[in-house]
């Protein structure tokens, strides 16, 4: 068994529609190991963002336990801000987080994005072009968002996240917007940059190809109906 | 209705598009209602100041022609007039009307006059256009019922036409000019044309923002009009049918905006017609200004082309279209050749022309000057932080071009009129400290010696403590050096204490001690400035026939009257000299006034002396200029709150198709509080850099009017003043807007809703 990036134990999170309490993810528990990948699948509205949210902080859950990179968040805390800030922290500098689209910064180049990215994390920002060139856009290094293709800017997205060495990647169907071709060679890049740098990557898709790359699996339309 | 199919082919589309293109504003009323109330707002705020501009300017033509004949009989005696001396005077065969002035105890002043008496004054003259105006009491009523009216005050004139001579009046009466207002000479019309001015700026900055909050609506239906599009629907159905929607709502929001606007110029008009009245004697009677019909077509026409100017222009589109280097090379030359032509242009079109062109010219400029100054510290910049906050600093001033530059014209106006204001009300209080010096005024009645009141008050300096007094004597003389140039004669004797607190503009050694030797004479400033005089120039005058010279001692500010004006010792003017007014001007001291009038009723053999207090007429006029600058202060004040409210909300609407960007930052593991930090220095830095672009051009603008436009227009100028803490004031309220607008988008940004853009809706306007 390798040791484990995170640790996810009775899990609960619900939204209010109307008055009414709407669970979105009940006690839901598990756990993923370094260098290990997890397929999150389900319908639309099953809580595959939801769940990628409360992984990363950007949202926190009713009950439940996350350990994550070895640090411990108890939902319900009373040190809300504390929890925020080592939220915000983890995600500075261990989390990745790729989503289907608008990952990037639309005034800045392709290069100036990774860089940002870099040295956000607090990692050196020259191998941003390397990365780049490793996704086989060096040569779009100075263009802008807005003047590549799809395809290519999901690819600097990807190149954005390895420049900061993440611990783990989370990625919200991040080849929902492309095409089948060009998905699959995204698709690609990322399980191979992953294993190689050994990162645990946590992927939420509907697509059962996609899902099948991964080691672990999870359906949270059987787990959680709304 | 018949061609309404053929407009709008086939008749499907009838129904469909237009539910299509609105059902946008069913998803956004909001965005609806922003224009609507820009609309609304702006024509309010147009028509306020275009009604007030109209009411006065009637009424200053009508005052004018009411006063035009400037001849009346009076008494030798000093008597007040009554309707024996009109019986008297018609026996005679003297053609005179009676002019019965009413201050009732409320309401306004009235004039009775009497339409039969008048007609031997013939066609065509002052007084018989006067009588051509309605007896509606706007001013004017029948003098039957003026001497009915319970008057706190009434004074009776009799006018004579011009060609009534001396000797054809009977014993005891003379002939004098008839003035019922000072001489403001075109003080009212520079009043008015700033106003004018004013009016059209605010027009100006309405047409901006109109444009502003439209386009960015158009923006946001973009979408709707691709789908549309798809459906089959060509662009120009499209086109017209916003065309309908565009004009449906102008007049729906043009109607009650005029409406506001007429009743913001009421409410505002009775401090407005206290102010005319009281600057310049022209009271707010005439008309209502110019109705209805022309505010309306005005700003359809405004809203319309603002909104629409892109459809009428579309076919010059591609030759319109220059590239970025072309239009900041044009928009340089603009800026340039307007700053030249306002300091060298010979005629005030060409000076108007030049604040066209430089308006132009810096609208054109400023966003993109600031985009570049930002991409430039982005490209110096080490942090990555920075780099992404002057890059979207960038995209800001781009994209809130029309909004931005609104907000600094209105900066830029605002700060004019504010230093033009405070410049005059300086002035103007400095002018009532030294007209007004003394507590009273005694008007020398006709036919009597003020040489011997000034004897007698001699004689009393020793016994009354505190009286302090000076004969004035006003005349005219030609000052030789200027090719005979009439001038005013201002005497005073003696030169005493209520005339050395004067503030002198330049000053000699000793002035007043010079004055009071009767070796020199000081001018005010207007003359000095049209001749290019100074203190030690030699004055070549014409008194009373005789040619006198005398030194300029002195030059004191006379508030931008237009005549030139000498004050001279009264004991050096000649015997022959034409006095056409005399004056006592006295500070009684303790016993106060009575004992003094009485004295000089006894002196000058008359029952009655005309006696202002000077202390109410200070107070009263300075109540009435500090409502007028009030009033000019509320209208520029107004046209920048709106100017800050579009920006406020089309910075908040912009700001929130960003939103997913900074929601991005949080992502990426900065902290809430950081990423609010960000955004509030950006809007900041946006706010504050549009305030800090607007102080050189409304200084530029200050200058223009005070040294350009007042001087070419009117031949006067005032000193030009600069207000620094008025200017922090602006910054400050720039950055209010600024801290506003962050406040707005930090709410935002706490909510979880905040979605990225859809990639397909990546363009380039959102770099």
């Amino acid at each position: 068994m390798t040791e484990s990036l995170l640790a996810v134990r009775g899990l609960s999170k619900h939204f209010v529609s109307g008055n009414e309490p709407v669970p979105v993810i009940e006690k839901l528990s598990f756990t993923l190991g370094q260098g290990q990948s997890l397929a999150l699948t389900g319908r639309s509205g099953s809580g595959k963002s939801t769940l990628l949210n409360l992984l990363c902080g950007l949202e926190l859950a009713d009950t439940g336990t996350i350990v994550m990179h070895g640090q411990v968040f108890e939902a319900g805390g009373t040190a809300v801000l504390r929890t925020a800030k080592a939220w915000s922290a983890l995600r500075r500098q261990h989390i990745g987080v790729v989503f289907q689209d608008a990952n990037l910064m639309p005034a800045l180049s392709l290069l100036e994005n990774v860089r940002f990215r870099a040295q956000l994390a607090g990692r050196d920002p020259a191998n941003s072009e390397d990365w780049l060139t490793r996704l086989d856009i060096g040569e779009l290094a100075h263009r802008y968002p807005d003047q590549v293709s799809g395809g290519q800017r999901q690819r600097a997205a990807l190149a954005m996240v390895f420049a900061m060495e993440p611990a783990l990647i989370l990625a919200d169907e991040p080849t929902g917007s492309l095409d089948r071709h060009t998905s699959d060679d995204v698709t690609r890049v990322l399980f191979d940059l992953q294993a190689r740098h050994g990162c645990g990557l946590i992927l939420a898709t509907h697509d059962s190809e996609l899902a099948a790359g991964c080691q672990q699996h999870l359906d949270l339309g059987h787990l959680n109906a709304i | 209705m018949k061609g309404l199919p053929s407009l709008f082919p086939p008749t499907f589309h009838t129904f469909f598009l237009p539910g299509g293109l609105l059902s946008h504003y069913r998803r956004h009323p909001l965005q609806l209602l922003a224009l609507a109330a820009m609309i609304v707002i702006a024509t309010m705020l147009w028509t306020g100041v275009n009604h007030l501009t109209s009411q006065a300017r009637a009424s200053l033509n009508q005052s004018e022609q009411a006063v035009a004949e400037r001849q009346q009989v009076v008494r030798n005696d000093g008597r007040a007039l009554a309707i024996d001396d009109f019986v008297a005077l018609r026996l005679a065969g003297v053609c005179v009307m009676p002019w019965l002035e009413v201050t009732p105890e409320t309401g306004s002043r009235l004039v009775g006059i009497d339409p039969l008496a008048a007609h031997c004054f013939g066609a065509g003259t002052g007084a018989s256009q006067a009588l051509d105006q309605p007896l509606d009491g706007k001013p004017f009523v029948d003098v039957y019922a003026a001497a009915g009216v319970s008057a706190r005050e009434s004074r009776l004139y009799l006018l004579t036409p011009e060609a009534t001579q001396a000797t054809d009046l009977p014993g005891g009466y003379s002939l004098k000019t008839f003035a019922t207002s000072p001489d403001t000479g075109e003080l009212g019309d520079s009043f008015l044309l700033n106003l004018e001015a004013l009016g059209v700026l605010v027009l100006l900055i309405t047409a901006l923002l109109l444009r502003a909050v439209y386009l960015l609506g158009l923006a946001q239906r973009r979408a709707s009009f691709v789908l549309l599009h798809r459906f089959g629907v060509s662009p120009e159905q499209v086109q017209r049918w916003l065309v309908l929607e565009i004009l449906v709502l102008a007049l729906v929001c043009v109607v009650p905006g005029v409406w506001l606007g007429r009743w913001l110029a009421a409410g505002l008009g009775g401090g407005f017609g206290q102010a005319l009245d009281g600057l310049f004697d022209i009271p707010l009677y005439a008309g209502q200004g110019h109705g209805w019909i022309t505010p309306v077509l005005v700003m359809l026409a405004v809203v319309v082309l603002a909104c629409l100017g892109d459809l009428i222009l579309l076919r010059f589109r591609g030759r319109l279209s220059l590239p970025v280097p072309v239009r900041a090379g044009l928009a340089t030359a603009l800026l340039v050749a307007g700053l030249v032509l306002a300091w060298l242009g010979p005629s005030l079109a060409w000076v108007f022309g030049a604040v066209a062109l430089v308006f132009a010219g810096a609208g054109w400029l400023t966003p993109a000057a600031v985009a570049h100054l930002a991409y430039w510290c982005a490209d110096r910049s080490q942090v990555p932080l920075a780099r992404w906050r002057y890059r979207e600093l960038a995209v800001l001033a781009r994209q809130l071009t029309l909004p931005l530059v609104a907000l600094q014209f209105a900066l830029a106006m605002v700060l004019s009129v504010q230093a033009l204001v405070t410049t005059f009300e300086d002035t103007f209080d400095r002018w009532l400290g030294q007209r007004l010096e003394a507590a009273y005024y005694i008007e020398v009645p006709a036919g009597a010696d003020g040489r011997k009141a000034a004897e007698w008050l001699t004689s009393q300096q020793a016994s009354i403590p505190g009286l302090q007094w000076h004969r004035v004597v006003r005349g005219q003389a030609q000052l030789a050096n200027a090719g005979s140039l009439q001038v005013d004669v201002f005497a005073v004797s003696p030169v005493g204490s209520l005339m050395r607190a004067w503030a002198l503009v330049e000053a000699a050694d000793q002035p007043w001690e010079t004055l009071a030797s009767g070796e020199g004479g000081m001018i005010n400033e207007q003359l000095a400035r049209r001749q290019r005089l100074e203190v030690g120039d030699s004055l070549q005058l014409i008194v009373g026939d005789q040619p006198q010279a005398f030194s300029v001692l002195g030059v004191y500010p006379d508030y931008g009257r237009p005549v030139g004006e000498v004050l001279l010792n009264a004991e050096t003017l000649p015997e022959t000299f034409n006095i056409r007014f005399e004056s006592i001007s006295v500070s009684p001291g303790e016993p106060g006034i009575a004992p003094v009038t009485d004295a000089l009723q006894r002196i000058w053999g008359v029952n009655a002396l005309t006696v202002r207090d000077n202390g109410t007429i200070r107070e009263l006029a300075t109540g009435v200029f500090d409502q007028t600058f009030a009033l000019t202060r509320a209208m520029t004040l107004l046209t920048l709150i709106l100017a800050a409210s579009a920006l406020l909300m089309m910075g908040w609407v912009f700001f929130s198709t960003r939103a997913w960007y900074f929601r991005l930052l949080v992502v990426w593991g900065m902290s809430q509080r950081e990423v609010a930090d960000q955004l509030q220095r950006l809007a900041l830095l946006l706010t504050g850099g549009i305030a800090v672009l607007a102080l050189p051009l409304g200084i530029w603008l200050t200058w223009v009017l005070v040294h350009r436009i007042n001087p070419l227009a009117f031949g006067w100028s005032l000193p030009m003043a600069v207000y620094p803490a008025f200017w922090l004031e602006l910054c400050i309220l720039s950055l209010a807007i600024g801290l506003s607008i962050a406040a707005l988008m930090r709410r935002q940004l706490g909510s979880p809703a905040v979605a990225p853009a859809s990639a397909s809706a990546l363009t380039g306007d959102e770099r």
